[in-house]
């Protein structure tokens, strides 16, 4: 099991780790004064769940926004992969593999559930605007698009909303719908923003089932989460920010106990 | 005053090239305003870039269909110009950079003289022979009384629908096709378009253009029909009239921008008709057909 490699790693802040998928080397920013982030050396593992926690303002959705491209780092620089990264525009990001959520979801509430996730497929060749007009050239990826993004909402359990606008969708149905919509992009590593935020106990299992399942199918996750219970229910790993800054990190305490 | 004969004017204005031209018109801010949430407000400079680039070539002693090649190359580079300093920004500055470039372009188009490759304020006149010399309708009349067409204007009419057919249809398959998807993301959230790994801006670039190029025609056939370019057809509130037909029509829908050009000449040449008829016939009490000028001067 990769999640058992989290042991290789030593519990120190800014520790090196066996195989390593992102690497964050001297990154800041600044807005006026203040330092939102100022990391001087992360490492996460490949192939493992791992927890971003800090109280309010610590600089997490700041960090996302850094390595995913939506904003500009100060200084410093980010591999992914072992690309470097740093100062390429968000969708090169994405496309090199690294999916990310918002805060706030961004499930496109004026487009249906299954429109949600076929856009996501990646090399579409229908999105060409050359082959756009000529269905026959994109009609068969269509097709296995509309399948895969079908058995992928089954698993999600919205199946049965793939027809609606995800605009009538609640709240945790849009997380998943969020969810269900970055695997469909065939990412490596994801990097989840409150998944969790605002989603009834309920759902919360089935996100947290899902995570699991993600990192069992070899992807890597890094993710923000206030909800103590959760960042020990399901994490290998945990980095905490506070002040921009990366204050710890370690292995999840074995809390609560689990048989493993 | 003969109600028919108002009616019959307001239809055949609304059929006639003029309402061709504005349905194609509308048919490209569709798709940069509709379908990708782009704020063009220089819109008329695509139809003066296209009727120009025409009107130009064919003066310097180009043929006519080179000349229909450079206008819509005209309008490529400039929905270029438009878009690549802008389109990475916040789409404001894309509404800012459209209205003003449109004008100062059209300012500068105005200012040579008469010998000057654009004929500034005289414009160029008699550029189209070679599209009327094509007309496969013999000379007459065609329709019934009001609605009649001479050949000439039936050629265009049939030539500017067509186009408007053409442009219907592909407009129907992009905005189906995944292509028309990811515009539709972009419309209602960049980020999220952006976080899926699409090309906001390339795809941006692509509406801006594409939709250019359509009004590009739209220039062309007003020209064609007058034979006749000005730079003062193309103020900036030809844009606006655009956006009205289109509101009028519906935005982000297939037919749209036609019926909006249909409706739109219609209620415009109806209205106009009307009120001239109900002046004439004394039914506006205070209202004289003489003009204004000359009455305060009796
Ligand atoms: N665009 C911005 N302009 C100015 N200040 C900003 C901006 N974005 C973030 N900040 C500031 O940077 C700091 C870090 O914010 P950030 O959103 O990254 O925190 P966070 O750890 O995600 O907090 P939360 O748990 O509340 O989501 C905060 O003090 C915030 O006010
Ligand atoms: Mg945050």
């Amino acid at each position: 099991m990769p999640a058992d490699a989290v042991f290789a790693a030593e519990a120190v802040t800014g520790s090196r780790k066996p195989d390593a998928i992102l690497v964050v080397n001297g990154m800041h920013r600044s807005f006026g004064g203040l330092a939102a982030v100022d990391v001087g050396h992360l490492e996460v593992q490949r192939g493992v769940i791992t927890a971003l926690i800090g109280p309010n303002g610590a600089g997490k959705t700041t960090l996302f926004n850094l390595l995913t491209g939506f904003d500009r780092p100060d200084g410093g620089s980010s591999t992914f992969d072992g690309r470097p990264v740093t100062g390429l525009p968000p969708h090169r990001i994405a496309r090199a593999g690294m999916i990310r959520t918002f805060q706030l979801t961004k499930a496109l509430a004026k487009m249906s559930v299954l429109d949600n996730m076929m856009l996501a497929a990646p090399h579409q060749r229908g999105e060409r605007i050359v082959y756009a007009p000529l269905r026959s050239a994109w009609r068969h990826q269509e097709r296995d698009v509309e399948e895969r993004a079908g058995s992928l909402l089954e698993k999600f359990g919205l199946a049965d909303l793939r027809d609606d606008y995800a605009a009538t969708l609640s709240g945790g149905q849009r997380k998943l719908l969020e969810m269900a919509r970055v695997l469909m992009a065939e990412p490596k590593m994801v990097l989840l923003d409150e998944p969790m935020a605002g989603v009834n106990p309920a759902l919360v299992e089935s996100l947290l089932h899902h995570v699991r399942e993600l990192r069992d199918e070899g992807l890597t996750v890094l993710f923000v989460e206030h909800d103590m219970d959760v960042v020990m229910g399901i994490s290998d790993w945990v980095v905490c920010m506070g002040e921009g800054r990366v204050i710890s990190e370690g292995r999840r305490r074995s809390w609560p106990p689990t048989k493993r | 005053m003969d109600i028919v004969i108002v009616v019959a004017d307001a239809v055949r204005a609304s059929v006639g090239p003029l309402g061709a031209a504005y349905a194609l018109t509308a048919i490209g801010l569709n798709l940069h305003y509709g379908y990708t949430g782009l704020l063009n407000f220089g819109h008329v400079a695509f139809l003066m870039v296209g009727a120009y680039g025409t009107a130009v070539t064919v003066d310097q002693g180009g043929p006519f269909w080179l000349g229909i090649l450079v206008g819509v190359i005209a309008a490529i580079l400039l929905g270029l110009l438009f878009g690549l300093p802008t389109l990475r920004l916040r789409v404001d500055y894309l509404a800012i950079v459209t209205i003003a470039g449109g004008e100062v372009l059209r300012t500068v188009i105005r200012s040579g003289d008469k010998d000057s490759l654009t004929g500034g304020v005289f414009g160029i006149t008699q550029f189209a022979t070679t599209f009327f010399g094509a007309n496969p309708f013999p000379e007459g009349e065609y329709g019934w009384g009001r609605l009649a067409f001479t050949e000439r204007q039936l050629w265009v009419a049939v030539v500017a629908w067509s186009l408007v057919a053409l442009a219907t249809i592909l407009l129907v398959l992009l905005v189906r096709s995944p292509w028309g998807r990811v515009l539709r993301s972009i419309r209602e959230d960049e980020d999220a378009a952006r976080s899926l790994g699409k090309n906001v801006f390339a795809y941006k670039l692509q509406s801006l253009v594409t939709g250019g190029v359509i009004a590009a025609f739209a220039g062309m056939i007003i020209a064609i029909e007058r034979q006749s370019v000005h730079p003062d057809t193309y103020l900036p509130a030809g844009t606006f009239l655009a956006y009205a037909v289109l509101i009028l029509g519906g935005t982000a829908s297939r037919l749209g921008p036609v019926l909006g050009a249909v409706v739109y000449w219609f209620l415009f040449e109806f209205t106009d008709g009307f009120l001239r008829g109900a002046i004439s016939a004394g039914w506006i009490p205070g209202a004289s057909s003489r003009r204004p000028t000359s009455a305060r001067s009796e």
